[in-house]
């Protein structure tokens, strides 16, 4: 156990962050936690930003050049991740394309999707994931969008909801059920839809925050041809484990990342406020402080077992805990402020209503990607290896 | 960056220390060794630490990284004796004296407690008469009294004016004791500091071997106790809480860790790091030990079920060396002062 590795991989840190410190798009700096904006389109900015990223090899370290990386090993992966998680600063402003799509494509596609994954990171190709529907959110696996075979095309109807960037996207990776007669996770496929194809339509979805990322995106006999499929028939529910597998050790830095940046910024509101000296605000921090550090801590715990190949239960947990933690934080930047927790003007509110607005964007964090209650779940079942319900 | 991988050192020392502790240490011993259960409860307790334990005194003079690994494991079985306070307190206080006894402590010859707390609790050097909160008085040789300057006076535990206080946990003595009178050696603030640095994450990770320990018997329990046709494990009220309780264990055992490395460091981030896994360890044991009790039902509240022997410790170690909300408000202090 030690506090610092090897020079090489500091060497590799100064490399990131002087390429950070030159290159990060203002709009991006000062842990601004991006979170989305009204936009047609992609921003100009957040496109050259992800396309000068995967240019300089900076996209995916793990990868090979040619897919926007290095070739990083995973401890430097890791530093990768550290150095944009101590800043906030995001590698692009729509997750799915370089998260989810392109390192599907690149596991399951055949030689001719594996070709579309390089524009799907480098953000060239805009893409949107399909996956929830209205009577499918935490039990993805009951998901009925149905595409039935007819000849060389599937011909696809049905719903998707809390469809991200699907305003912007070209391109859907699309869940569909292709037997319904299957248990309910063997039919399932993934299709390529193009989002131009008759029969699709997009409605956006404005959310507690009055911006409109989520979209619902409505299927009415969209022809997709058969070539669309990725992997095989009905075995599509492995592709939803498909993502950035290099960079699971440390996916928790960014949860990590914010929490001790909103936890600074309670500092500074405390000293602002003059309630320095409230011990009830004081042991608040206090409590804070400590869950900030022994969660960041356990990250690195797990990252030891990932790096030595083992599986990590630590980092079943992390999810489940920055998530929470998160709201709590926000949260206590709001009570700081007594009546002016009420204010969202950013000339009134404290350090430009940065708690009031994070605060509402931090409400879904227990929500998406797996709700707090299903991670819990998880745990029981997969990490104590507590009998099923 | 943190790197938590275990050399093959300290994976050794760990698996040496998990299959003494399971061969040497059985429930029933830790029972014979308990106080006001057994007439013979001190007597045990010192033979186990002479037989077993006064050996491993030497690694209070090496990192405590590895220390730390050893003391979760005495934790988990709760091992009787003056291990934790010998090792992880007084050797270091009688090093920084430059004490002629400090080589018999390392070898494991002579075993010492430490006296700073006065009759309010507060663990600062200070010219009180009397000490309290003297942990194992009657299973020592030697008291190191830490007294203003600072400064510490080192006698025989033999022959001093001193009581025991009915305490809460049973496998861990508590006295007060009259300062006897003598010259105290002057030492520095700092190495007074490390060492009570050393001594609680050497507390708090006895204190996550106390929580490993409510959580395996429990989750183990769980899996087997039936109630309305099943295991009552499988109940999700009852899964969420064991979830929570886990998490908190997780992180208390993570932030002890890294506040051994920060220690052995000397790392800017000590004194952050050894409140926060003091807060941890405490929180964590005694939200399993709640938890533990809850899940158990009836059987867990009777004298006879090990459990309340580890809620004891739980709450004791919480209290000793300042417990959760006390470290929070240290750290509140680094942040905010």
């Amino acid at each position: 156990m030690r506090l610092s590795w090897d020079p090489e991989s500091e060497a590799f840190r100064a490399e990131i962050a002087a390429f950070l410190d030159e290159h990060t798009p203002e709009q991006l700096r000062d842990g601004r936690d991006w979170i989305g904006e009204e936009a047609d389109e992609v921003p100009g900015w957040a496109r050259d930003w992800q396309a000068l990223l995967f240019d300089s090899g900076w996209m995916i370290p793990a990868y090979p050049p040619e897919l926007g990386g290095r070739n990083a090993t995973p401890l430097q992966t890791l530093v990768y991740q550290e150095e944009l998680a101590a800043r906030g600063v995001p590698r692009s402003v729509h997750f799915g394309g370089y998260g989810i799509v392109g390192p599907s494509l690149l596991e399951f596609g055949n030689e001719e999707q594996r070709a579309l994954a390089p524009a799907a990171i480098r953000g060239d190709t805009v893409w949107c994931v399909g996956m929830s529907e209205p009577d499918a959110g935490s039990d993805l696996g009951s998901l009925s969008t149905r595409a039935e075979l007819d000849g060389d095309s599937f011909v696809v109807n049905g719903q998707k909801v809390w469809t991200s960037y699907a305003e912007w996207a070209e391109r859907c990776f699309l869940y569909v059920r292709t037997d319904p007669s299957a248990p309910k996770h063997k039919g399932i496929s993934v299709l390529i839809l193009d989002m131009d194809t008759p029969g699709v339509e997009v409605r956006p979805l404005r959310h507690i925050t009055g911006n409109a990322e989520f979209a619902e995106v409505f299927l009415v006999d969209a022809v997709v041809p058969r070539s669309n499929l990725v992997g095989e028939l009905d075995n599509g529910w492995r592709i939803t484990m498909g993502s950035l597998a290099h960079e699971r050790g440390g996916l928790w830095l960014e949860g990590v990342g914010y929490a001790q940046r909103a936890l600074d910024g309670l500092v500074t509101l405390v000293r602002d406020r003059g309630l320095a000296a409230d011990p009830v605000v004081r042991r608040r921090i206090g409590e804070l402080h400590e869950e900030v550090r022994s969660i960041r801590a356990l990250g690195y715990k797990g990252f030891a077992s990932f790096a030595q190949g083992s599986s990590a239960p630590e980092h079943s947990y992390m999810k489940l805990a920055a998530s929470e933690l998160r709201q709590r934080l926000n949260e206590f930047g709001m009570d700081l402020q007594g009546a002016y927790a009420t204010v969202t003007d950013p000339e009134l509110a404290a350090q430009g209503g940065r708690f009031q607005a994070a605060w509402q964007v931090s409400l879904a964090a227990t929500i998406g990607g797996g709700t707090s209650e299903v991670q819990r779940n998880i745990v029981a079942n997969r990490v104590l290896g507590l009998p099923r319900g | 960056m943190v790197d938590f991988a275990l050399s093959d050192e300290q994976e050794l020392l760990r698996d040496t220390a998990r299959s003494m502790f399971t061969r040497e240490c059985p429930p029933s011993l830790v029972r014979d060794a308990c106080y006001d259960v057994t007439p013979d409860g001190p007597a045990t307790a010192r033979s186990f630490h002479a037989t077993h334990l006064s050996e491993w005194s030497a690694l209070g003079d090496g990192p405590l990284v590895d220390l730390a690994l050893f003391l979760e494991e005495s934790g988990v079985v709760l091992a009787p004796g003056p291990l934790w306070v010998t090792a992880s307190w007084a050797l270091p206080l009688l090093r920084a004296a430059g004490h002629p006894d400090a080589d018999a402590v390392a070898e494991g010859t002579l075993s010492a407690t430490v006296a700073v707390a006065d009759a309010a609790g507060v663990w600062e050097p200070g010219d009180h008469d009397e000490c309290w909160f003297v942990p194992h008085l009657d299973q020592v040789d030697r008291v190191v009294f830490l007294r203003s300057g600072p400064s510490v006076l080192v006698v025989d535990a033999d022959g001093l004016d001193s009581a025991p206080i009915e305490a809460l946990d049973r496998t861990r003595p508590l006295w007060r004791v009259r300062v006897p009178a003598g010259t105290a050696v002057p030492v520095e603030s700092g190495a007074v500091r490390d060492a009570l640095d050393r001594a609680t994450v050497g507390l708090a990770a006895e204190l996550v071997g106390v929580g490993r320990w409510l959580q395996e018997s429990t989750l183990a329990y769980v899996a087997e106790r039936e109630q309305f046709g099943k295991p009552v494990g499988s109940f999700q009220g009852l899964q969420w809480k064991l979830v929570d309780a886990s998490l908190h264990q997780e992180r208390a055992a993570a932030a002890v860790a890294y506040a051994a490395m920060c220690v052995d460091a000397d790392d800017d981030d000590r004194s952050s790091a050894v409140h926060v896994a003091k807060a941890a360890a405490g929180g964590a044991a005694r939200h399993w030990a709640r938890t533990g009790l809850q899940a158990h039902g009836g059987i867990g509240y009777t004298w006879e079920h090990d459990l309340h022997l580890r809620l004891r410790r739980a709450y004791g170690g919480d209290h000793l060396l300042g417990d959760a909300d006390w470290h929070r408000d240290q750290l509140a202090g680094l942040l905010l002062d």
